[in-house]
């Protein structure tokens, strides 16, 4: 019989004290034990809540981005034997009843990476977050040669090898592009797979504060992340 | 060609040394240096370096914007110096900004290592 493969899921999460406790008892409701919290430098109780619920959290001492955090995440996964890494956002906008659906190309053995994305069945999402990803698409795909429907998705999952050869350095919201990048400069097989986005109140008012101005910085630390 | 100016040895010498960086991180796979990063520093230092040793290239430019004057050439230069300043200190602030993440990341494994 094949061995199991262990699964961890990775959850970055800034001040998402409220929140954070359901978010751990979802995923292990849906069947997932290995659950590693990284909290953001935040300054609230977000790890003494994950690990109140029975996550492994960690702490960085400063916020350093989602980005960092997930990359944190990703490397204690793999400290810890894991086979197949899920990354999703700690504000509960994701459903871990998607996690199967994301980690079964990477069981059956064909696929390095799945993007979970919301652009292939947008029900429910406001027509700003649609327009605000179609051009996050674009740009991805200009700077870095590869078109996905949903660059900035938080989503996804990894094998041990995607994980291993992944080498990412953007610390804040431009570290989806980023992975997108590497997809394609590794010459990763990856997947897309439609996943629902619960659209709160909670989750709404963190995505208000990801607007314009932090949707121009992340371009622009794209960009510069190129000629530098 | 005329003899070459103070102004134009330098710039070609920070073209060569910035072209020069990037080829070998590039060769030396660092800092995850692509082909297409290496070919827009090229382009970005490059450039500045042809201005500077084909100096006239830039009538036709000033031509097209209406630019006339000598003093035009000491505010292109002020242009260029505080360009690279620029470009420098941004490009330090990146690498602090790394080194930072690196440390708090250190600290946070090290934290779980210690626990399990």
């Amino acid at each position: 019989m094949a061995k199991e493969m262990k699964t961890y899921v990775v959850v970055p999460a800034y001040n998402e004290e409220k929140v954070i406790r359901s978010v751990v008892l979802e995923i292990q409701n849906a069947g997932y034990r290995d659950i590693i919290v990284v909290d953001d430098g935040g300054t609230d109780g977000t790890r003494a809540a994950a690990e109140k619920a029975g996550a492994t959290a960690l702490r960085h001492r400063i916020n350093r981005g989602k980005g960092a955090a997930t990359k944190t995440g990703i490397e204690a996964a793999k400290l810890l034997g894991a086979d197949i890494i899920v990354t999703m956002d700690g504000d509960g906008q994701h459903n871990p009843g998607d996690i199967a659906k994301l980690i079964e190309p990477i069981k059956t053995g064909r696929i390095d990476v799945v993007l979970g994305t919301r652009l292939k069945n947008p029900l429910g999402m406001p027509w700003y977050k649609i327009w605000q990803n179609k051009i996050g698409n674009i740009i991805t795909w200009y700077l870095f040669g590869l078109y996905v429907t949903d660059s900035q998705s938080g989503f996804r999952a990894y094998s041990r090898r995607a994980a291993e050869l992944i080498n990412t350095h953007s610390d804040r919201y431009e570290y989806d592009s980023e992975v997108i990048r590497e997809i394609h400069l590794r010459k990763l097989k990856y997947r897309e797979i439609p996943i629902e986005v619960r659209y709160t109140q909670y989750s709404m008012g963190k995505i208000q504060k990801q607007g314009f101005v932090n949707g121009m910085k992340t371009v622009y630390k794209m960009i510069w992340g190129l000629i530098s | 060609m005329n003899s070459l100016h103070l102004y134009q040895i330098a710039i070609i010498f920070i073209a060569a040394v910035m072209i020069f960086q990037g080829a070998m991180n590039f060769v030396r796979g660092k800092n995850n240096q692509t082909i297409l990063k290496l070919l827009i520093r090229i382009i970005v230092w490059g450039g500045m370096a042809v201005v500077a040793i084909y100096p006239d290239l830039t009538n036709t430019v000033a031509e097209l914007i209406g630019m006339q004057g000598n003093i035009n050439a000491v505010i292109l230069t002020g242009f260029i110096l505080v360009f690279l300043m620029i470009f420098k200190l941004l490009s330090a602030i990146e690498r602090l900004e790394q080194q930072m993440t690196e440390l708090t990341r250190k600290d946070a494994l090290g934290e779980m290592k210690n626990e399990k």
